[in-house]
């Protein structure tokens, strides 16, 4: 399995060699320094600065002027240890994963299945679509406020709970054990609309003609469905997954927001990057909360790496011969 | 084909569909009818759905944040900020987020040109590297950014933000823009040199036009994006560069929040990312395939 | 096998009000080879998606093998597509797509193997049944698409432009295989091009269409030499027929727009001795001869332009400001400017009522 990513041709065009034109290698040059340098600059050097800081006890709010001590790998043997931290960190781990991936998921499910819905030509669609769309655009401080303040024990989700629906008051977030699933209602009211904008746009590039064979081939809807549509979209679907879970893994202003730093009763709701927030600030430790960034880093990127593996794949038996 | 479909079928659509709608658009309605309410109404316990039959609507939130002046006073609330602060902020945010997002998409293009039209050695190494910048967690960035650009002088001004949310954007742009430009046959562009049109020019003519749609989509993106960034903006650019999204959260007074004027600040602020996506709206669709959809 | 039958057929699109396909009335035998002839939004495309449910009629009905399917789903009408763009559906093998329809309907595992042997013996795909269309070259993309139609034996192919992706001389002989293969299997097949060699070469009958209107249907060579209307008249034949509208008087024929004169003979004069109105008056270029002598031509010219194609001249002469072509062997050379005489086969001269664009017979 090769793991670059494969060029994909429209059909019936054969590979041609890219230009290498000498005259012309300066501009490739010229096109990607500002990104490079911009990239370079902003992130590796806090990069680095951190994983300085990582290796060191110090604390940023609270005694800055005094110099960071260095302590070697000490951070990361308590993050990672059986002590009171380290199981701290493990667990924050599992909590984002309990966010993470249902969230992430249902956004999935939800953003494509309304993605067909909204697939077939109807009257109004384009409103649908794009009241669909302002989730998405609001500002995750506000959405957070509202969606606390709709939760709130006298809020109007309750007061339809007991009034409308008879099951009584929910402690959304109050309540040890809905607090993840508040968090995750929350991520899938806003972030849903991305997936079902890359979906949607997935699913009207599928030529019409490829149905209409199929429909002369008398190919039952799931037929169609797994064999024409499924195959065409899912790279697309693919990297939009990807970036999903990037941006949800690290999630923090929404979380912030709608839990307070300590992630609501019992730290129920607690995921990793509010748990760096809390070693970081709350603590005062930044070498520590520095320690606790890399580490999600790495797990992340780890992750990352599976995915473009996957994707990869994929397109890679799409062109195999 | 347009053969009628079953009836059961139609009304399942709908019902599903209403079911779909409702989750999405009831707490926008709330924020909206919010907007609008005292601050008594906003904060009765029985919600108040329906104006001028539940609650009398007012223009007073939207008079009070464009105004800056406090119409209702209120025991415990905080007036925040100076007069015609949130005016100030949201000028800000117009310009930063315009400046950053042109930059983001015009760099992230090019970049994005380079690697697929020039061979790149470690070519998928460099994608993933651009893709993990998007991997840090806020804490690792914030407290040497914020170190940083203090010793650059780089603290709350303009040119500081939009670098940090052109940076923050660019993966995605590159990313995007690089499967786009695997759509476009390099022939277009070699037709063109032979005509005698340097590179150049032949990106300019014939690739950037063909770009349009993609680079809306991104440019939406990216836009949303800086409007809302609100952790670096509350690190950084406290007074004279500040953007909106930190005032939205000071709107959360130390008493009670003041959800009327957040309401109508919130509904101020999302207007113009509205009206940006619905002028794009075309191209959006078309340009979010980005060749990882086989024709 | 089956004929298929419109009758009446109307196709209207909302908002647009000029119909697509207005009123089409053909008759397709059963194992014919029948081609839908005519220029990029005639209606020839939308009538054959009519006839696959691909789109529905607007008005009228079609009937195949006597049984009405105007409100069947395509699935339902027996009927193969081959679509101009092949649609092989990209992520399956060319074996999967081939059988594609087979399996979408649970037929037997022998039986499918089975009629994959034959289908891929037959067009030579054999060799890459297991590769993805998207690497093939469009000549096996388009016979793989010829398979999945084959493949379900179907009463009626309908195929839209499926030549027009190829590149010339690929389509030269895809076009005596296609042919050939019709004969071969005798399926009904209802083909449409805008390509007037393959309908030529190809059909059993041509229909040719214009603006939504059926205008002839006919054998090829009938369409050729006794084209019913001004359209099919100018449509068909390379170069295309030299075409001057004429008034009628004293039994010649006066060029409306230039001083075109034409002196008839016998039974052209009793054809046009009723007639009214004006006429366009139409010749071949290979019913024209050149002579450099002047004197001896029925009519007079200047020569404006010359073709030179290797095995025939085409000149372009100027007759009192009309113009008219004429094909000559390579050996009669004339320059431009020079002043010849043109001979005309009165047999075959075409005349068409000016308003109604409709052939005039002539008798003899």
């Amino acid at each position: 399995m090769a793991t670059t990513l494969e060029r994909q041709l429209p059909i019936g065009q054969t590979a041609k060699p890219r230009f290498s034109r000498l005259s012309d290698r300066w501009l490739a040059g010229l096109f990607l320094t500002p990104t490079m340098l911009l990239l370079l600059f902003i992130t590796i050097f806090p990069l680095i600065w951190s994983l300085f800081l990582s290796f060191n006890e110090w604390s940023v709010t609270r005694n800055a002027l005094n110099a960071p001590i260095w302590i070697g790998t000490q951070n990361y043997a308590e993050l990672l240890s059986d002590t009171r931290i380290g199981e701290r960190t493990w667990e924050r781990f599992i909590v984002t994963g309990q966010f993470v991936v249902p969230a992430v998921t249902i956004e999935l499910l939800l953003g494509f299945g309304v993605a067909v819905l909204l697939n077939r030509k109807f009257r109004g669609r384009a409103i649908f679509m794009t009241v669909l769309l302002i989730p998405m655009m609001l500002s995750p401080v506000v959405v957070a406020l509202f969606w606390r303040f709709m939760m709130q024990g006298e809020g109007i989700l309750n007061y339809m709970a007991t009034n409308w629906l008879n099951i009584g008051s929910i402690g959304w977030l109050t309540d040890r054990n809905t607090v993840i699933i508040s968090l995750i209602i929350v991520d899938v009211w806003m972030w849903t609309p991305f997936m079902m904008l890359i979906s949607l746009a997935g699913l009207s590039a599928v030529p019409k003609y490829l149905y209409e064979a199929a429909a002369v081939d008398r190919a039952s809807g799931w037929f169609r469905f797994r064999h024409i549509t499924l195959p065409m979209i899912t790279p697309l679907l693919l990297i939009a997954i990807i970036f999903r879970t990037i941006d949800a893994y690290k999630l923090f202003d929404l979380a912030f927001v709608l839990l307070g730093s300590q992630g609501g009763p019992g730290r129920a709701g607690q995921t990793a990057a509010l748990w760096v927030y809390e070693v970081a600030f709350s603590n005062f430790d930044t070498g520590m909360g520095s320690a606790l960034g890399y580490i999600m880093l790495i797990v992340i990127i780890a992750l990352a790496n599976v995915f473009i593996r996957v994707l990869n794949a994929f397109k890679g038996e799409g062109a195999a011969a | 084909m347009n053969r009628k479909q079953p009836v059961w079928q139609r009304v399942l659509f709908w019902v599903v569909l209403g079911i779909v709608m409702i989750f999405f658009t009831f707490p926008m309605y709330w924020i909206l009818s919010s907007s609008f309410k005292t601050r008594a109404d906003v904060t009765s316990r029985v919600p108040l759905l329906i104006p001028y039959a539940n609650f009398q609507p007012t223009m007073n939130n939207y008079l009070e944040i464009l105004t800056d002046e406090p119409i209702e006073s209120a025991a415990g609330a905080q007036s925040s900020g100076s007069r015609g602060e949130f005016r100030n902020r949201l000028i800000n945010s117009i310009i930063i987020t315009t400046l950053s997002t042109v930059l983001a998409v015009g760099l992230g293009t090019l970049a994005a040109y380079a690697i697929s039209r020039f061979r790149i050695p470690g070519e998928s190494d460099l994608m993933f590297f651009i893709l993990s910048t998007r991997m840090l967690p806020p804490i690792v960035v914030l407290i040497p950014i914020f170190l940083f650009f203090s010793n650059l002088g780089l603290k709350d001004s303009f040119l500081g933000l939009t670098i940090l949310y052109t940076t923050a954007n660019l993966p995605f742009v590159v990313w995007m823009m690089k499967g786009f430009f695997y759509e476009i046959p390099v022939e277009y562009e070699e037709a063109a040199m032979l005509d005698g049109y340097s590179r150049l020019q032949a990106i300019y003519k014939i690739v950037l036009p063909e770009c349009i749609p993609a680079m809306a989509a991104t440019g939406v993106f990216s836009a949303i994006t800086a409007w809302n960034e609100f952790v670096l903006s509350n690190l950084l650019n406290r007074d004279n560069a500040s953007t909106v999204p930190p005032y939205l959260n000071s709107i959360v007074g130390v008493g009670a929040v003041e959800w009327g004027r957040l309401a109508a600040a919130t509904v101020i602020f999302v207007i113009p990312i509205i009206i940006f996506t619905y002028l794009v709206r075309n191209h959006l669709l078309r340009g979010v395939t980005f060749g990882a959809v086989r024709r | 096998m089956a004929d298929v039958q419109l009758v009446n057929v109307d196709k209207i699109y909302p908002g647009v009000k000029a119909l697509a396909v207005n009123k089409v009335n053909l008759s397709i035998q059963d194992g014919e080879f029948l081609v839908l002839l005519g220029p990029s939004g005639c209606g020839k495309t939308t009538t054959l998606r009519m006839i696959a449910g691909l789109e529905d009629i607007s008005g009228g009905d079609i009937l195949i093998g006597g049984r009405r399917v105007n409100d069947l789903e395509p699935g339902d009408r027996d009927i193969a597509f081959v679509f101009q763009f092949y649609a092989l559906y990209p992520h399956l093998s060319v074996r999967d797509n081939i059988t594609f329809p087979l399996r979408a309907q649970n037929v037997a595992r022998a039986e499918v193997e089975q009629r994959l042997a034959q289908v891929a013996k037959l067009l030579q795909i054999e060799h890459i049944l297991d590769r993805r269309p998207g690497r093939l070259p469009s000549g096996e993309q388009q016979r793989v698409a010829l398979g999945r139609a084959m493949i379900r034996r179907p009463q009626v192919f309908l195929m839209d432009e499926p030549l027009t992706n190829l590149d010339a001389s690929l389509r030269a002989d895809m076009r005596g295989e296609l042919k050939h293969l019709q004969y071969e299997l005798g399926t009904t097949m209802v083909y449409v091009t805008h390509d007037q060699v393959e309908a030529m070469t190809m059909s059993h009958r041509i229909a040719v269409m214009n603006q939504g209107v059926l205008q002839q249907v006919a054998a090829p060579l009938e369409i050729y030499n006794a084209p019913q209307t001004l359209f099919v008249a100018s449509f068909i034949g390379t170069p295309p027929m030299s075409l001057i509208p004429c008034r009628v008087a004293d039994g010649c024929l006066f060029g409306l727009n230039s001083d075109f004169r034409l002196t008839l003979h016998g039974s052209l004069v009793q054809a046009l001795n009723q007639y009214k109105g004006d006429i366009i008056f139409g010749v071949r270029a290979e019913d024209v001869t050149l002579d450099e002598n002047p004197a001896q031509g029925d009519i007079q010219g200047v020569v404006l332009v010359r073709e030179l194609l290797g095995d025939e001249i085409i000149y372009l002469v100027d007759v009192g400001g009309s113009t008219i072509r004429t094909r000559t062997s390579p050996r009669v050379q004339v320059a431009e400017g020079q002043t010849i005489g043109l001979r005309l086969n009165y047999q075959r001269l075409h005349l068409f009522d000016r308003d109604t664009e409709q052939r005039i017979e002539s008798k003899g």
